[in-house]
């Protein structure tokens, strides 16, 4: 692949990017979250096109407009998400989409060579299985075993081992080197440094959507692989801030034990104190937890078990009370608006049935179109007016009715969780200097965020999650990048160096 | 593809919701009625006549449209049912069981004398006919909202056994069926059950107002009370509704009852204001015409009134065109099932081009956070 661009809405995703795979190797592709890698290699499956860049197979420049084109010349993909019929069998997921001449689906054939295919590689599974009752482990063998049923050449693995056990990512490793053995090669994207070194040949990485380089992974350790990822040794600019005179715990989270949507543990005996006049910065690469600590903070996620508490309250139930606890939640358009709903009414959507928003069981329409427009002004808006559907709005002004709804009235805990996603440079900073100010106020932020910078600049403490545990807790004013970037990696804080 | 964003400069709560909502079901109707003409044209009849049998048939004379406002009181009824649900996203096509249930209610505390005055004796009949159906919409209720379970393929699948329970209940020997009947029936409801009869000479009895003054009373309480902010909030985004403390699990339920009780009260009042008796089959099609005239109506209050309206016009009229020219009786479900298919088809291709520029929103959103400062870069 040569000097491949792509640029999406406000963003480049990737910038000139370069990336050579040679035949029976194993190249490792290297980056944070959102650095652009698996759009990059969604290009080389055909689900994208570069807006500019050529890509060479066996010399050859090709076009793929679509993954059928992508497996014609023999490249294949192992999706971080499966792409597999959950009500479907393991064979017929293998087939599906495989022209066939015959009326009648042939089977038995198909079964014999998956069954070959299964042996030589080890990846064993039953071929009349439901793929949607498989363990996830042997779903990934299903995703693997019908690329190669499809003969492919390159054979892309997305983050294969984030849900793989510790012996089926050994067992993968076997597979991967029986495959190039017989001369195919891998593309290996990852974050995680220790199988990166381990499985691969070679490194490339890539950095906010742009090459940064291609290294032998002889000649790369650990350390230098992670410099290269999260970037060159930055200089954090921390606000200027009074020193907290004392702590008084606001929040209190012991043993909390949580699961994500999918029933596996995202916290696990996770115990956190917040105090009243500190942020509290949660770093850490996406999907460590975050969501989930955020979530059950504010009653939305019930935990297995553990206890939360904010002040003296337990937390058993939603707490949508903005002068208790203001939430930010991360995802404004999903969660934190209604998007049809004018800035009005989403700017009360947790106080609609209280005074003086109501009055005799009646909503006060011209009670709620003032304080609009007193939050317009307060929080400097930018909207033709209150009755504008949130919708038109852009993203740091729907952000702004977020956090004025949720800071307004003073909460004693602030969870702004990835508040500055999305935004401009100005919204940002707009979104930092509020934080700042609660803090300042006396309120305890949670402050969670997966850009390291603004965990820095920002925190009086940070606490780093991987895989649903603390790495550390370290001091804000003393904190560096290379310790909090070890531990985001997964390498605990060693007490006492 | 930004142009397409529905227009802001309309902001009258009334008229402005109305002009906009009415654009679509307008085109859609007219386009029904076209494609209607053409089937009438095609079976050798001209479509102008017919029509033309047709209005008259639904507002020549007083007794057509009291006709037509009889016909309108369960669409009236169970359109609003239905329509509250679909401004929460449930959709709650049980209406046919409702009314049913409602019947039977009716018919337990309406068929015996109990020395009541007519007026207490009819609004006791009615509200025992609203707690039957709020009995039988606790169940898909419940099952939607706490053990998820598609409240579509429960509600219908309920309609039959409330049917059949209700064919049950009319045959001999059971108490309420009427002795030596030719065909299952039940007994006479007490006069002082019965809804009064308003025009002289026909058959016009209050249900239509009733279900009218409904309609606007829920439009109301859906603009304007903590309920309706609720029910809205629930459909615009659940996961908000969520966040914002909404018990959304008991709210989904409540609509689904609500929509049962107004489903009740439908089936009560054809019985007690129309057929006199509860019959084996006494309504048969008219709960699933109410999702269509919700459908027609987007789920608007006041949509339901026009749509109610039009369809009861059609099917009076409808009839009278079947006599006068030589037309089918059925022409007249066809013509209202193109109209309902032209409106969805009409909002269907409107949303497709709003769902694209929502998508082209959505791809920014997912792709900006890449975004990184540089400024704190030395």
């Amino acid at each position: 692949m040569q000097d491949i661009t792509k640029r999406f809405p406000g963003v480049l995703a990737n910038d000139r990017i370069s990336l050579e795979c040679k035949k029976g190797e194993v190249l490792g592709l290297l980056g944070e979250n959102g650095a652009g890698k698996t759009t990059l290699m969604n290009i080389l499956y055909g689900l994208h096109q570069p807006d500019s860049g050529r890509i060479y197979v066996d010399g050859e420049e090709v076009r793929i407009t679509s993954p059928s084109k992508a497996i014609h010349y023999g490249i294949g993909m192992v999706h971080q998400h499966f792409k597999l019929v959950d009500t479907l069998t393991v064979l017929e997921n293998i087939i599906l989409g495989i022209p066939s001449k015959k009326l009648l689906l042939d089977l038995a054939p198909a079964r014999k060579y998956l069954l070959k295919l299964c042996e030589e590689y080890e990846l064993f599974v039953d071929p009349d299985a439901e793929v949607g009752r498989l363990p996830v482990g042997q779903q990934q063998w299903v995703e693997i075993l019908k690329a190669l049923y499809r003969n492919v050449q390159i054979l892309v693995f997305d983050e294969p081992t984030s849900v793989l056990t510790p012996a089926e990512s050994d067992q993968l490793c076997r597979a991967i080197r029986r495959l190039t053995a017989e001369g195919r090669s891998i593309v290996f994207i990852s974050h995680k440094l220790r199988e990166v070194m381990e499985i691969t040949d070679r490194v490339t990485i890539i950095r906010d959507g742009k090459f940064i380089g291609t290294i032998p992974t002889r000649e790369a350790t650990q350390l230098k692989l992670a410099q290269m990822m999260v970037g060159r040794p930055v200089s954090i600019v921390r606000k200027p801030r009074p020193a907290l005179e004392e702590k008084k715990p606001v929040l209190v989270m012991k043993d909390v034990n949580v699961s994500d949507d999918r029933g596996v543990p995202a916290l696990k005996n996770f115990n956190l104190i917040v105090n009243a006049g500190e942020i509290l910065g949660v770093a850490g690469v996406d999907g460590n937890g975050q969501r989930e600590l955020a979530e059950c903070v504010v009653g939305l996620r019930k935990p297995a078990s553990g206890t939360i508490h904010v002040r003296d309250r337990q937390i058993t139930d939603v707490v949508a009370d903005p002068s208790f606890v203001g939430f930010i939640p991360e995802d404004r358009q999903k969660t934190g608006l209604v998007l049809d709903f004018s800035v009005s009414e989403n700017l009360i959507i947790k106080e609609y049935d209280k005074q003086p928003y109501i009055k005799n069981g009646v909503l006060k329409y011209p009670v709620i179109k003032k304080h609009a427009r007193s939050m317009i002004e307060k929080y400097n808006l930018k909207t033709p007016s209150g009755e504008v559907k949130v919708r038109n709005l852009s993203g740091g002004n729907q952000q702004k009715v977020v956090i004025a709804r949720e800071l307004n009235l003073g909460p004693v805990l602030d969870i702004a969780s990835q508040p500055t996603r999305g935004l401009d440079m100005g919204a940002v900073s707009n979104v930092h200097d509020t934080l700042l100010s609660e803090r300042n106020r006396g309120a305890a932020v949670l402050f969670i965020s997966a850009e390291l910078q603004e965990v820095m600049a920002l925190s009086d403490r940070i606490i780093v999650l991987f895989r649903g545990e603390i790495m550390g807790d370290i001091d804000g004013e003393t904190a560096d990048v290379s310790t909090i970037g070890q531990m985001m990696l997964g390498h605990p804080l060693e007490v006492g160096i | 593809m930004k142009a397409i964003k529905k227009p802001k400069f309309i902001e009258v709560p009334f008229i402005g919701e109305l002009a906009l909502s009415g654009v679509r079901p307008i085109l859609g109707i007219a386009l029904g009625l076209l494609a209607g003409g053409v089937l009438i044209a095609v079976s050798g009849v001209n479509p102008f006549k017919a029509y033309k049998a047709m209005l008259q048939g639904a507002f020549g004379n007083r007794y057509a449209f009291s006709n037509v406002l009889v016909r309108s009181s369960p669409l009236l009824l169970g359109g609003i049912g239905v329509s509250l649900g679909i401004k929460a996203g449930v959709w709650n096509t049980g209406i046919e069981g409702y009314m049913y249930l409602g019947a039977v209610g009716a018919a337990v505390v309406g068929i015996p004398a109990l020395g009541l005055p007519p007026v207490a004796h009819i609004i006791l009949t009615l509200i025992v006919a609203m707690a039957f159906g709020a009995a039988w919409g606790l169940i898909p209720g419940y099952l939607r909202a706490y053990k998820g379970v598609n409240e579509v393929t429960s509600t219908i699948m309920l309609n039959y056994v409330a049917v059949f329970l209700t064919s049950w209940l009319v045959a001999e020997p059971q108490p309420l069926a009427e002795i030596g009947s030719f065909y299952p029936m039940s007994k006479l409801f007490q006069e002082s059950a019965q809804l009064p009869i308003l025009v002289r000479g026909t058959s016009l009895h209050p249900g239509a107002f009733i279900g009218l003054a409904v309609c606007v009373l829920l439009y109301f309480v859906l603009r304007y009370t903590p309920f309706g902010f609720r029910t809205r909030m629930l459909g615009f985004n659940p996961n908000a509704a969520r966040y914002a403390g909404v018990n959304t699990r008991k709210q989904i339920m409540l609509l689904i009852i609500i929509g049962a009780m107004l489903g009740g009260l439908a089936g009560a009042i054809e019985v007690t204001g129309l057929k006199r008796r509860v019959y084996m089959n006494f309504v048969t099609g008219v709960g699933y015409e109410s999702v269509a005239v919700a459908l027609l109506a987007g789920g608007n209050p006041l949509g339901v009134i026009a749509a109610a309206l039009f369809f009861s016009a059609l099917k009076a009229g409808g009839a009278t065109m079947s006599i006068q020219t030589n037309i089918g009786a059925p022409m007249t479900s066809v013509i209202i099932a193109l109209c309902v298919i032209f409106v969805i088809g009409v909002g269907v291709s409107e949303r497709r081009r709003l769902g694209k520029v929502q998508d082209n929103e959505k791809s920014e959103a997912v792709n900006e956070p890449k975004i990184k400062e540089e400024e704190n870069v030395t």
